[in-house]
């Protein structure tokens, strides 16, 4: 160990007292920034979760110039061989006007294979009445969000009318009511895909095939590989950016405000460092005369400081830790608000990468915010210091 | 010994302090010590024993003038190799202890060696032989607060002499002491001279410590009257 470490230590362990203020204040403000970063870790990963996870994560739709993908099924195939792929769904969608009694409302009427679009959209989860797979069994059926059946005043059983110019009027029976707690409640109507072809009056043809992937993140890297094949393919990123902004906003906005608690703390220890010189200058002329050099001296300090940020650090995430845990623990029910969709406990997510990050940044600031003390050591006049008592 | 180069050499030696007004501290100071002398520096307050004995020290330059230890013009050398002298060939002895508090006295005198990068252990083995010599066996593991004055001063000279300097330097070193314990510092400085072959140089006021001397030093405003 170097005398520089030896001193630095020792001189912490005499302060008692005021290395276990400075510790305890960096440890506080550590521990705060560890558990709002788990906490929103946790939550924003819920966020993706509850609503990326029921995003297509990519969407193809025909190629320029045509209105439809003519031969879906050369298409689903070759999108089934690109590696990551786990669910694929064809749907053919279009404006429809729905009637039942005195109401009437216009929405998206959307067609698809029960099954496959259930994969994409998780659609069942959110059924509140009736059954999704009924579209599967029955013909001219029609499953709509919780807010349309509102304004439309239908119930499961009921059958509304159908229309649309240039389509074929059905009348559709309601077997299934689902809420999202997004728009898409009063927006979307689900359909079979032949029920669809119908209505629209085409052959057997789809607007349009969703895509899910075992990660989302790849969304771009997949759609480019469909669009290799001539189809336009979007990734969720490119087709709902601000799903990524809300996230990102915040997280940012809450680490700056985080960090700079961290920095206020780390700045309360220049302060009891710059004392300490102020206190120890005979012994640090004696240092010099004994050949101890300017760097030394000033090593001395930067390592108090830097020990210091370090013990806070370790504490504070060690804590941190344990309360995020204690937290996560704990399933609050909390009210499912439409504004979060379906989160209805605290989610936490513990990064170990962004611990160790936290512990290393701390440290280093610490290590940096020591260079002002060090500094005012570095300037005692050996020979005054000595000359005094 | 006369044909040996001196340890010490001094060739119109000046400090001169600018604060508004020129002081010149020491005046063309011209001086010869040889290896294993006890010097006496005597002088009124205010002659420039500290700032002759800050220069020797290497811990201030001079404002013009030569000085050569062991042969080598020093004044011309950077921090880091003064710092590197002062260590190795160099020990200190002040008023004031300035020992570190927090440290046994065992740790203060193993000091000087650990900042030349000596391994612990072996500077352990020579700082319990020289606490001995200067007869503190049984108070190495007591810290500056819980020793004496004198005790204090014993062990400061320890680790004066630990990284073994061919020259020791005492500003005042019993300044601070009555005057029975200040002989008996005296005299173990004399001792240890005698027995190391060390060259001493020790800044003193008391008349009768300086008379047992191998020279005596007198310094009047800055200058050098009698050697
Ligand atoms: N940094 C400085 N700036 C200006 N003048 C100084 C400085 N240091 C010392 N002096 C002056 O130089 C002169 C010599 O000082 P020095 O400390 O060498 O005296 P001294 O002989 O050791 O005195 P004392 O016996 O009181 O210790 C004094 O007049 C002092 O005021
Ligand atoms: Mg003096």
């Amino acid at each position: 160990m170097s005398y520089e470490l030896l001193i630095a230590l020792r001189q912490l362990r005499a302060r008692k007292f005021q290395t276990l203020l400075s510790v305890g204040a960096i440890a506080l403000a550590v521990m705060v920034l560890t558990v709002s970063h788990s906490l929103l870790a946790g939550f924003t990963g819920e966020l993706y979760n509850t609503t990326v996870e029921k995003l297509p994560h990519v969407s193809v739709s025909p190629e320029e110039g045509e209105d439809y993908i003519y031969l879906y099924g050369t298409l689903i195939e070759r999108i089934s061989s690109i590696e990551g792929v786990t669910a694929i769904s064809p749907f053919l969608t279009g404006q429809a006007s729905f009637k039942f009694k005195d109401n009437s409302l216009n929405c998206e009427l959307r067609g698809t294979v029960p099954s496959q679009e259930n994969q994409i959209s998780s659609i069942e989860e959110d059924m509140v009445e009736g059954s999704f797979q009924e579209l599967d069994f029955s013909r001219n059926t029609v499953v709509i969000g919780s807010k349309l059946a509102e304004k439309l005043k239908v119930n499961l059983g009921d059958s509304v009318d159908v229309s649309f110019p240039n389509a074929n009027p059905l009348s559709l029976r309601v077997v299934g009511i689902f809420h999202t707690g997004s728009p898409l409640d009063e927006s979307l109507a689900y359909t079979s895909l032949k029920t669809a072809q119908q209505f629209y009056d085409v052959s057997d043809v789809v607007n349009g095939v969703s895509v899910r992937l075992r990660d989302f993140n790849n969304d771009r890297k997949v759609a480019n590989e469909i669009e290799e094949v001539g189809y336009n393919a979007k990734g969720w990123t490119e087709t709902d950016p601000a799903i990524l902004h809300t996230i990102a906003i915040e997280s940012t906005s809450n680490t700056v405000l985080y960090g700079l608690i961290v920095v206020v703390a780390s700045f309360g220890v220049v302060s009891t460092l710059n004392l300490s010189v102020i206190g120890a200058r005979g012994q640090i002329g004696m240092l010099r005369a004994m050949g101890a050099q300017v760097s030394g001296i000033q090593r001395i300090f930067i390592l108090q400081s830097g020990i210091l940020g370090l013990l806070g650090a370790l504490f504070g995430t060690f804590t941190g830790v344990l309360i995020s845990l204690a937290i996560g623990q704990y399933e609050v029910p909390a009210d499912p608000s439409d504004a979060y969709g379906s989160i209805s406990f605290i989610p936490i997510v513990v990064h170990p990468q962004y611990i160790l990050s936290i512990i290393l940044a701390v440290f280093l600031l610490n290590l940096i915010t020591g260079v002002y003390p060090a500094r005012q050591a570095a300037k005692i006049d050996p020979i005054k210091a000595i000359s005094s008592k | 010994m006369t044909n040996e180069s001196p340890v010490i050499e001094l060739k119109n030696l000046t400090k001169v302090y600018q604060n508004g007004v020129e002081f010149r501290a020491l005046d063309n100071a011209n001086l010869r010590i040889e290896k294993g002398e006890f010097v006496a520096i005597v002088g009124p307050s205010g002659s420039g024993k500290s700032t002759l004995m800050h220069l020797i020290g290497l811990l201030d330059s001079p404002s013009s003038g030569t000085l050569l230890i062991d042969g080598k013009d020093v004044t011309k050398m950077s921090d880091k190799e003064r710092s590197g002298m002062r260590n190795s060939i160099l020990g200190f002895v002040f008023q004031y202890h300035h020992l570190l508090p927090d440290f046994t006295a065992l740790e203060n005198v193993m000091m000087p060696l650990l900042i030349a990068g000596k391994s612990r252990e072996k500077a352990k083995n020579v700082a319990e032989e020289l606490l001995k010599e200067v007869g503190l066996e049984g108070r190495m593991d007591h810290r500056p607060g819980e020793l004496s004055g004198g005790q204090n001063q014993r062990v400061a000279i320890a680790r004066a002499l630990s990284c073994s300097p061919s020259i020791v330097l005492g500003d005042e070193p019993t300044g601070n002491l009555d005057t029975k314990t200040g002989d008996m510092i005296y005299e173990l400085l004399r001792r240890l001279n005698k027995e190391y072959n060390q060259t001493f140089i020790v800044v003193t006021h008391n008349e009768e410590l300086a008379s047992k001397a191998d020279k005596i030093i007198r310094l009047v405003d800055g200058k050098i009257t009698v050697q």
